[in-house]
């Protein structure tokens, strides 16, 4: 009963900030200088007769609805977007939900793979951290992680590519496949996974650095605990002790990171996209900003929106799942 | 040493966007060779009898899924795409950037002037043409892409413009639905087709382009459809409809703009993943050639996305096979090792347009040619394009581009004729004189230094100069450093402000507060220049954003305009009319040309015979290139 009045809460709450943030978005994008219109029609200005060219003009203001008021505009916007009709872009000249897609697919496959990357190291090696704490392997593993997350991406992107592209040409420089390949199955994704290997390789070292941290502090402080201590009188194997009594109880600050990363498996990277020619949302995001194609930014920002707003609800419910002591009615 | 500059060309290319290429006059460039257009090529070997393996073109400009003509997509790679998959237009550019009657397509032409002043051009096609499903093209096909491409019905598909016959007698009332007969098209046969041009757009220099029509597939577009001719015009009859149209042409997965599956050009559409961007063509094996009967031996071509920092190593690897236009020093410099190591060729020409200072000649004070020629006199050009470009451009003076005739035929007029504007500080200074600049800001006599005031109508205005410019633009970064300090010297202010592309543009159009005195961009000519609309007094043109200097000058609307009439083959009177209207251009200074990029094409060794200019881009040049099998 608690817990479906909190979620109940919860969703009403989220439907009002969907509302206000729907509204501050629609009105500071039509705020932004540039005309979609022109960008739209593009060379059409310089290859059309003036009077031509004006109509057109007229005639495309209209069809996008853009010769209505503001807020009938945010009414038919905010309509459709309910009814999944994400609108127009004036940059592809085609719906939305026909060019977001490809990209989104691309992002999060690529995503996906970095976080099972990233968990699959940072976890074992947080703990492992933890538990030889202030020895040389703890040291050097500190030393490495700060420098992983301290070294801007794109840095670390092009040092990548010159050595394992480049230097040792191991994998390809940019793209998501091999220009001209025929293959199908499973060798089209050992392709795929080999143009994937080094913006994953890229997207992990950071990833790696910061959750290795975390999962470390969070270890150290369980560790601490008198419960660890009478676990360990009790006689308890040193694996029992550290995977089933101390890293269940350092979960909660690893569940919090989880989760964004879980959200962020929609966020596009535009350095990552743009030093390897990864076509994702992060660079579909600033294309369309830059050529003013508010259909698909509003689109993309209302997603991140509702993954934002989710992700808070996914994370407390999650938080009672590692910890009993959490209650969401409280 | 060689891993340091590598790495050096990586992070100098993250850490510089560029926005355009460089320029260069012959005092500037680094290229030895004593013409514009040169190539290292060497390794020729034989031109096979029939299509061989694959070229994979690498474009720093990522395609779009679209592939019906450039009034649905912007995108300039997607533009060469189309001269590959589209063909047998019945005019054409040639090699040296003439239009041309086909004569693979066209059998007999004729035109004929109309007592009512306008014109009739008839046009045969060749038989024997036909689409790559077998079907024979016909004149219905190029009477049906008049008719569709101007029709209401079309217009209704995502706002597609309808203007193809926009010039021609009974548009306006065949666009607007009034009518359903087009009475300026004709079929006359089944071979031949007319059209005939309003008298308000004769005479046109370019007139020749107005007989210009390019076959659509009917059957597929339009299937159970008809173009039948009439005393009143073509028409397109059955049940024609915009709806018909959205599915045959906008179906997203097989309308003819996302899958164009029946063509006629020297390529035909085999795919394009959307997840890579990448997009792969065919040898059409039905083409009958181009203009010189000219077929295609590569196979396929792949067109994939590079980025500028790394493609020259994506050449180096193997993964692309040429690189078009590449212009910067870093980047050329990168291909020329390749070239000297012997694992490349290059081959260069020199950009036909330039970068420049772009005036707004309707705002104070630069609506005064004065100010325009004190700023231009503040800036060592061949200086700016030399750090610009690295030594890849050149300057020029005037409207014109380096590839084009009427420069080869004038270089030396030009030399002796045409004010170079080398960097003169006293100079401007007597032009700010002459121009009224002669005040303090008290009103007093100008002291020699400061700001520099001008009474105008009772009221003491400053000399300042509003610039906007984009951001991570390199011009703009140079700029700021070399002119402000001449610029206080003779005594102006240079007010920079930083905005991007649309807001840039909103400034130019005037759409927003009218603020700006100069901005810096680039242009281009195409080969059908203009200059009569781009410096025209009549306001719809410069609303219209062709004068986007805004410039009202009566003697430079007037040497232009002169250009218009004259008629195409007559070359000589041309080049007199272009160099009145260049040395007036040069003296008015609308603009200040500051660079005109030397390209670098750079590919493989296994790629052979190829020959681009900026007239004779890389979608024409790869008919006459083949790779190694």
């Amino acid at each position: 009963m608690g817990k479906s009045r909190y979620l109940l809460k919860r969703l009403i709450y989220i439907i009002f900030v969907f509302f206000i943030i729907s509204i501050l978005m629609f009105a500071i994008y039509k705020s932004m200088p540039g005309n979609p219109v022109d960008i739209m029609l593009g060379d059409s200005k310089t290859t059309m007769k003036p009077e031509a060219y004006q109509a057109l003009y007229e005639q495309t203001v209209k069809s996008l609805g853009l010769d209505k008021p503001l807020p009938v505009q945010y009414f038919a916007w905010i309509s459709n977007m309910l009814t999944g009709n994400f609108g127009y872009s004036t940059q592809y000249k085609q719906e939305v939900i026909n060019v977001i897609g490809a990209p989104m697919a691309n992002t999060v496959m690529l995503n996906i793979l970095t976080m099972f990357v990233v968990f699959l190291i940072s976890i074992p090696l947080g703990i492992l951290t933890a538990v030889r704490k202030n020895s040389v392997f703890d040291k050097s593993v500190q030393v490495l992680t700060i420098v992983g997350y301290s070294i801007p991406t794109f840095i670390i992107a092009l040092l990548a590519i010159f050595l394992l592209a480049v230097k040792f040409p191991i994998f390809p420089i940019s793209g998501v496949s091999t220009a001209g390949s025929t293959t199908t199955g499973l060798a089209a994704m050992l392709d795929k996974l080999h143009h994937m290997a080094l913006p994953v390789l890229v997207m992990s070292v950071s990833g790696i650095g910061g959750i290795t941290r975390y999962v470390r502090a969070a270890m150290i402080d369980v560790l601490r605990m008198d419960y660890i201590k009478t676990a360990r009188a009790k006689g308890l194997s040193e694996k029992v002790v550290i995977y089933v009594h101390a890293f269940r109880n350092a979960l909660i600050p690893v569940v919090t990171v989880t989760t964004w990363w879980v959200v962020g498996l929609f966020g596009g990277s535009i350095v990552i996209e743009s030093v390897f020619l990864w076509p994702g949302l992060g660079k579909m995001l600033i294309d369309a900003l830059l050529q003013r194609d508010f259909a698909v930014v509003l689109t993309m920002q209302m997603f991140y929106v509702v993954l934002s707003l989710a992700g808070n609800v996914i994370m407390d419910i999650a938080y009672t799942m590692v910890d009993p002591r959490v209650r969401l009615d409280s | 040493m060689k891993k340091t500059r590598l790495l050096s060309l990586l992070l100098a290319g993250v850490m510089t966007a560029s926005l355009a290429a460089c320029g260069s006059q012959s005092t500037v460039t680094n290229n030895t060779s004593s013409t514009p257009a040169s190539s290292t090529a060497v390794s020729e070997g034989t031109r096979p009898t029939e299509p061989q393996g694959q070229l994979v073109i690498g474009t720093t400009t990522q395609m779009g899924n679209d592939f019906y003509d450039p009034r649905f997509s912007n995108n300039a790679t997607n533009y060469k795409t189309y001269d590959l998959i589209h063909g047998y237009g019945t005019v054409v550019s040639d090699k040296e950037g003439a239009w041309v009657y086909d004569p693979t397509v066209v059998a007999s032409h004729e035109e004929t002037e109309n007592e009512d002043g306008t014109k009739t051009y008839t046009v045969t096609i060749n038989d024997g043409l036909v689409w790559s499903d077998g079907t024979p093209i016909t004149a219905k096909d190029y009477v049906f892409q008049l008719l569709l491409e101007s029709s209401p019905e079309m217009n209704g598909v995502d706002g597609y413009p309808s203007q193809a016959g926009y010039s021609l007698v009974g548009y306006d009332e065949f666009f607007a639905g009034e009518t359903e007969y087009f009475a300026g098209v004709h079929l006359v046969d089944d071979m031949t087709y007319s059209v005939t041009v309003r008298a308000e757009e004769l005479p046109y220099h370019y007139d020749i382009t107005y007989a210009s029509a390019m076959p659509r597939p009917m059957h597929v577009i339009a299937p159970g459809c008809d173009v039948e001719d009439t005393a009143e015009g073509a028409t397109i009859t059955g049940d024609f409809t915009t709806e018909l149209l959205l599915e045959t042409i906008n179906n997203s997965t097989t309308g003819y703009r996302y899958a164009p599956t029946v063509t006629c050009g020297p390529y035909l559409f085999d795919s394009f993943d959307v997840a890579s961007a990448q997009c792969t063509l065919k040898v059409n094996p039905d083409y009958a050639g181009d203009y010189r009967g000219v077929k295609p031996v590569i196979e396929k071509i792949i067109i994939k996305t590079v980025k500028t920092d790394t493609m020259i190593n994506e050449l180096k690897s193997g993964s692309v096979d040429l690189l078009f236009q590449c212009s910067g020093a870093d980047t050329i410099n990168a291909g020329l090792d390749l070239v000297d190591a012997g694992e490349a060729q290059d081959n260069t020409f020199f950009r036909n347009g330039y970068g420049k200072i772009q005036f707004d000649c309707s705002q104070f004070p630069t609506d005064s040619e004065n100010v325009r020629k004190a700023i231009a006199y503040c800036l060592d050009r061949n200086e700016f394009a030399r750090q610009y470009s690295g030594g890849y451009a050149s300057v020029v003076h005037a409207y014109y581009g380096l590839a084009q005739w009427e420069y080869q035929q004038s270089k030396t007029w030009i030399d002796q004729n045409l004010n170079t504007y080398e960097k003169n500080l006293d100079e401007a200074k007597k032009l700010l004189e002459e121009d009224g600049w002669t005040l303090n800001a008290d009103g007093s006599a100008y002291s020699g230094t400061g700001l520099r005031y001008k009474e105008v109508d009772g009221e003491l205005k400053p000399l300042v100069i509003e610039w906007a410019n984009t951001d991570g633009n390199p011009v703009s970064d140079l700029l700021a450093t070399m002119l402000p300090e001449a610029m206080t010297e003779i005594g102006m202010q240079l007010n920079p402000t930083t905005m991007d592309f649309p807001t840039l543009q909103t400034a130019i159009t005037h759409s927003g507060d009218k603020i700006y005195n100069m901005y810096n961009l680039a242009t281009g000519f195409a080969l059908a220049s203009s200059p009569w609309y781009y410096y025209s007094t009549d306001p719809v043109w410069m609303q219209g954003g062709y004068n986007s200097n805004w410039i009202a000058d009566e003697e430079l609307a007037a040497a232009a305009e002169a250009l218009k009439a004259i008629p195409y083959d007559d070359n000589d009177a041309w080049l007199t009319a272009w160099q009145n209207f260049i040395l007036i251009w040069n003296e008015k200074l609308p603009d200040i040309p500051l660079y005109s990029d030397e390209y670098y094409d750079f590919f493989s060794n296994r790629l052979h015979g190829w020959e681009s200019t900026s007239v004779w881009e890389w979608s024409r040049a790869v008919l006459d290139a083949w790779v190694d099998a």
